[in-house]
């Protein structure tokens, strides 16, 4: 106890390198071969991943290599800002990161979830030579951070796993609802807001907003059911026309929809005034 | 002293020299010997091999990326003739008529995962051993920014291709940056460069997947094989007796010959 944890820690990698230097194996080239047996198997298995990619993957009408094979297609269609309807999905080892945006999703926590944590993480990461400071390393006699291990191994492979199979609202699907709306938020027979309506369903608005339960409630967008107990179709146009312009900078412009479509929209969601207060 | 027959003249001047020359002059043969002759514990195996492993998919991403950006147009402008983006059209071309480059983009595209997965579990080894400790605290947190690197190519990549996946991947990304505590939204709007995603994101992606971040993380590696190069690979924790443990004062005479121990890496 008398000495300092340095000078042990010294004395440590003195024996370490004496130990080494008189009984280790040369580097090259008995663990060089270990080394290239295993890059050949990785090799192996990039090219073996691609050859699979490739060829499993099927020709559609629109085009070759459209239809995915089970690592997915070569390409998806080409991108379109005018249709929102498409799911967006990151690359799979950042499903982890897109599940806890469903976690965090109210406005006020957003922010826990794309820099909090990830940063926290970050921050523990590097930290770790600096807080364990034990000479310790047997896995056996470091409970704790074994324990630690073994909790940040499981939830991310739930949460990546969760992630991967998370539910997307489909536009396709959501329009079938349409009807039921209307007749929930008794606006059948406004055509305006109907064709509004079907918009709201096929332009990806629940990949993040949710309505009378449907929708992903992502990035901390408000539930729409009762948005138009409290503002005018007018608003509405504006808003979706220059999010920006009220102070909401993760939504993106909807100007591109055209002002007759703006219109229906806002009809539409002027027309959800909710189901409670009639 | 023998004369110098006249092969022995001919490769001490064509070859030797040349070599001393350089050497004399940057130390790279005593740099090179340095890294090659050199012992390691006796103990290790396979389960060490996995940063070399996570190296080489770092090399395949490499040399597949250069031959791809060979090819790759990044622009989001109509192509008159194909009524499709260029960067779209120019990935068709790479994937359905060059010449095996449906094995290049292939290659690229999943060496990407195979070097993510690979990190992670070199990460996981050097956690379970303890690797991390002294005298090796430098290595793991240039370890821990590869990764993050490594992370941030995924991101960038992903753009690339310019297909449905890839933009609305990219606009939800974006939109993370910015919320963002002050930098962000800054962040989101220099990524965008404008209120719509278009060339000016896809130029910006292109320049930070392709120069920017592969130059920090090609000098991060440098400096972590450095590292491991000048401090020694630790052995497994539980080789022979060493581990984490001071050993008796003395040893017993002959302990030494025709003892299988371990050489006692990092304690």
């Amino acid at each position: 106890m008398a000495r300092d944890l340095g000078e042990l820690n010294r004395e440590d990698f003195a024996r370490y390198k004496d130990d080494v230097k008189k009984e280790g194996k040369p580097f090259f080239p008995r663990a060089i071969f270990h080394d290239t047996v295993m890059s050949l198997v990785v090799v192996g298995i990039i090219v073996a991943l691609a050859a699979i990619w490739y060829y499993d993957a099927g020709d559609t009408p629109e085009g070759e290599g459209l239809e995915p094979g089970i690592l997915g297609p070569w390409y998806t269609e080409p991108a379109d800002p005018a249709t929102t309807n498409f799911v967006p999905r990151p690359d799979w080892y950042f499903y982890f990161l897109f599940y806890l945006l469903r976690i965090f999703k109210w406005p006020e926590t957003v922010f826990i979830a794309t820099v909090g944590i990830p940063t926290i993480c970050l921050i523990l990461l590097i930290g770790l030579p600096f807080y364990d400071r034990r000479r310790e390393r047997r896995p056996l006699h470091r409970p704790v951070a074994m324990v630690a291990a073994v909790l940040t191994i499981l939830s991310m492979a739930v949460l990546t796993w969760k992630g991967a199979t998370a539910k997307e609202a489909l536009g396709s699907e959501l329009v079938l609802l349409v009807p039921s709306w209307a007749e929930e938020q008794g606006f059948v027979g406004n055509e305006e807001a109907e064709k509004g309506a079907k918009l709201f369903a096929e332009s990806g608005c629940l990949n993040c907003h949710t309505y009378l339960g449907q929708g992903a409630g992502n990035l901390g967008a408000p539930d729409l059911s009762e948005v138009g107990a409290t503002n005018d179709a007018a608003y509405f146009v504006q808003y979706l026309t220059n999010p920006a312009a009220y102070g909401n900078t993760v939504m993106g412009s909807y100007s591109y929809l055209g002002a007759e479509n703006l219109a229906a929209l806002g009809e539409f969601l002027a027309a959800s005034k909710g189901t409670s207060g009639g | 002293m023998a004369a110098k027959s006249k092969k022995d003249l001919l490769v001490e001047n064509a070859i030797l020299a040349p070599l001393d020359w350089v050497d004399e002059r940057t130390a790279a043969v005593r740099g090179t010997k340095w890294f090659l002759f050199r012992n390691v514990p006796r103990d290790i195996s396979w389960a060490q091999t996995l940063g070399s492993a996570a190296l080489t998919a770092f090399i395949v991403m490499a040399v597949t990326g250069v031959i791809l950006a060979m090819y790759y147009e990044p622009s989001a402008t109509i192509d008159p003739v194909s009524g499709k983006s260029v960067a779209y059209t120019s990935i068709e071309s790479i994937t359905n008529e060059l010449t095996l480059g449906w094995l290049v983009r292939g290659m690229h595209r999943w060496g990407a995962s195979v070097f993510i997965i690979l990190l992670f579990l070199h990460m996981g080894r050097v956690f379970l051993f303890g690797a991390y400790k002294y005298p090796r605290e430098l290595t793991w947190i240039t370890g821990v920014l590869i990764l993050a690197m490594g992370m941030l190519m995924g991101f960038t990549g992903y753009l690339l291709p310019w297909d449905q996946t890839a933009y609305w991947a990219t606009v939800v990304g974006i939109n993370l940056n910015g919320t963002a505590p002050f930098a962000g939204p800054w962040l989101a709007q220099f990524l965008a460069g404008g209120p719509e995603i278009g060339s000016d994101a896809l130029a910006k992606f292109y320049a930070l997947h392709m120069l920017a971040i592969p130059g920090a993380l090609i000098a991060l590696i440098g400096v972590h094989i450095y590292l491991v190069t000048r401090l020694g690979v630790s052995s497994p924790p539980w080789s022979g007796e060493a581990a984490g443990r001071e050993r008796p004062a003395v040893e017993p005479a002959g302990a030494r010959a025709g003892l299988v121990r371990g050489s006692g890496g990092g304690d």
